[in-house]
């Protein structure tokens, strides 16, 4: 390879991969690049091998000279080569020059010339810079969200004289849309749930012979606590995301900014009817999941434990003499259906300015929301015990 | 460069923009008159569009004054309706309320700060829509129209209040020469037509030159106004070298 051969099977060999000639001349090194410099030959590796054991012998020499031949054939790998070597020779303080290349390739060596910017670069300067930041948006984390509350607070101060730009049609679709078209998901997982209620109870009350009871543990269960709760996730990832998108989607396409500068509160807009209708909808969604939870119940009562439906549902009715047991879960949802519009309209109007930003505000809204509701349910639940309500 | 008449509809003094820390714009003043367009060019990233944000409301400034016919901006809140009445925003996209159909996105200014009857509004509507060649498009929504249409639309919207002065982000951006040509045309012919004020950001020169009675020229690296004047004094006179690099540019393909 180091010379030329004018055999035209190993000429036709030496085409086939890249080439590397050099010679030495008066102190100054001449290098002659070959062959096929594309990205798709794997002998490049041992080339680029044999130039960086050619660059440590070559460590005396001062002046450099790269050319190519007329018959090479390359693409971005040559650009590539010769780009590194030149930036390399001028980190040694070297002297060199280009020869003969290509046409086409003095071109793209320019473009690719590293230039000024009247931007600071992108650069991530690690863990340091990742708290300087957080430090920074620190007060932000909370005032934002107060800032919110306290928005939203207004906006309902606003509809309550009479004041509010929220229309009545937005209120009405965004309670079907959260409501009415949430029946079927509700349905299915409630059902399930009763359903797994019972099975799971009837194994353990068997042991005390005290099967029918599985009417109370399941009814007792749906009302308390797992129709609120599930009707509250089945909310946060249906209804809450589909806030933060739609929301994210209407900041990112300027829709906010255009609302505001009509004088139009985008929080009495967009966010009261979305949230109002949310919290409207979630207890009688989290009622139609109690019934259907305890359907649930009564189809394993009934056909695995063969139960009469009407003794099941005697039982059932006992175990929930206390209108309270109702109410709280009812209330419980009240409360699950405004942090899910909450946070949800969060975190879509403060999505940021582009579409994986919106993705990360989606999720966001899913993750806090649901853990919102599994914090809430806690304190609910220590509050009733407190109060003696349990 | 400072103009010599004194009717002033936009006052814009000393003003300071920044994204949390990082300055945007400083020092910025300058006066927009009645009945004139101007035009606010400069290269990507100059803060034309952070400017437009900050004098239609959206963006606070952290120092300096706005003052829009008599009314100064981020000063007094309770003159935040009264100051959206005098001004319309076509935003780049157009940014229509997508749920909305076309009628429901130009007759929600006027049904919320109006007291025209449903029947008045209806008319003003397909006026609005008239003007701007885009009559019969009355119950489409924003997905089912092309870009310019979405953007004749979003100006339809603009004028609902017949708003004294109109903004216009990039009026040209994503559109084609001859639909770019055609709401440039749209833009005079309203000018003419109706007395408005217009402030409009771009770096297309064709429109620059077709529209403008005025510009004024923002600098990326200075992070201020660098020049004003009409374009062509600006081309002719300017000691600045980026304003005349930049009104230059494509000045063999524009003619």
């Amino acid at each position: 390879m180091e010379n030329k051969s004018h055999n035209d099977g190993v000429e036709k060999n030496a085409m086939s991969i890249p080439g590397l000639e050099w010679k030495h001349e008066q102190g100054e090194l001449f290098i002659t690049l070959s062959g096929r410099w594309l990205l798709s030959c794997p002998e490049r590796q041992q080339v680029l091998r044999k130039w960086q054991s050619l660059i440590k012998q070559a460590r005396d020499i001062e002046i450099f000279h790269i050319s190519c031949t007329e018959d090479v054939i390359w693409d971005s790998s040559l650009v590539i080569f010769i780009r590194n070597a030149m930036g390399e020779f001028e980190l040694n303080k070297k002297k060199a020059s280009l020869g003969y290349l290509p046409d086409g390739l003095p071109k793209l060596l320019q473009l690719s010339k590293e230039r000024k910017t009247t931007k600071d670069k992108n650069v991530h300067e690690g863990l340091a810079e990742d708290f300087d930041k957080f430090t920074a948006d620190l007060p932000n984390y909370f005032a934002r969200p107060i800032e919110f509350i306290g928005a939203v607070i207004i906006a309902c101060t606003e509809l309550v004289s009479g004041r509010s730009v929220m229309r009545l049609g937005d209120l009405v679709e965004s309670a079907r849309k959260c409501g009415a078209s949430a029946l079927p998901i509700v349905t299915l997982i409630s059902f399930l749930t009763g359903l797994t209620l019972a099975f799971v109870g009837s194994v353990q009350l068997e042991k005390f012979n005290a099967k029918i009871y599985v009417a109370d543990l399941v009814s007792l269960a749906m009302v308390r606590e797992m129709g609120a709760l599930m009707v509250g996730i089945i909310m946060a990832g249906r209804t809450g995301a589909s806030f933060a998108a739609e929301l994210g989607n209407m900041k990112l396409n300027e829709e906010i900014d255009s609302l505001r500068t009509f004088g139009i509160s985008p929080i009495s807009f967009l966010v009261l009817p979305r949230t109002l209708a949310l919290f409207l909808m979630t207890p009688l969604l989290t009622l139609y999941a109690d019934i259907v939870g305890i359907l649930g119940g009564l189809t394993v009562g009934t056909l695995v434990m063969n139960f009469s439906t009407v003794h099941y549902l005697e039982q059932t009715q006992s175990a929930l003499t206390h209108m309270w047991e109702i109410y709280s879960g009812v209330t419980k949802s009240l409360v699950f259906g405004l942090i899910i519009g909450l946070v949800g309209c969060y975190k879509g109007m403060n999505s940021g300015p582009d579409s994986a930003a919106l993705g990360k505000s989606v999720t966001s809204a899913v993750v806090v929301s649901i853990t919102c509701i599994i914090v809430a349910d806690a304190l609910f639940e220590m509050i009733f015990s407190y109060l003696e309500l349990r | 460069m400072n103009s010599v008449e004194s009717n002033p509809i936009i006052t814009v003094k000393n003003l300071q923009l920044a994204y949390g820390k990082h300055l945007v714009l400083k020092n910025v003043s300058f006066e927009v008159e009645q009945g004139h367009c101007l035009v606010v060019m400069g290269g990507s990233g100059c803060g034309k569009s952070t400017l437009l944000k900050s004098m239609i409301g959206l963006l606070e400034p952290i120092q300096g004054e706005i003052c829009i016919n008599g009314n100064m901006l981020w000063v007094d809140n309770s003159h935040g309706n009264k100051i959206a009445k005098e001004f319309g925003v076509l935003f780049q996209g157009g940014a229509l309320w997508s749920s909305m159909t076309i009628h429901e996105n130009v007759a929600l200014p006027l049904g919320l700060h109006t007291d025209l009857a449903d029947k008045e509004i209806e008319e003003l509507v397909h006026y609005k829509l008239s003007l701007v060649g885009l009559s019969g498009f009355e119950n489409f929504y924003p997905s089912q129209l092309s870009g310019g249409m979405k953007k004749r639309a979003g100006l339809a919207r603009a004028l609902a209040l017949d708003p004294r002065i109109l903004f216009f982000d990039e009026p040209s951006a994503g559109l084609d020469p001859i639909t770019s040509k055609r709401l440039d045309d749209l833009i005079t012919e309203l000018k003419e037509s109706l007395g408005m004020t217009f402030v409009v950001i771009s770096h297309e020169l064709a429109s620059i030159f077709n529209i403008a009675d005025d510009a004024i020229f923002l600098d990326a690296k200075l992070k201020t106004l660098l020049d004003r004047g009409t374009p062509r004094s600006l081309l002719d006179k300017s000691i600045h070298e980026e304003v005349v690099d930049f009104l230059t540019r494509n000045e063999s393909s524009t003619n």
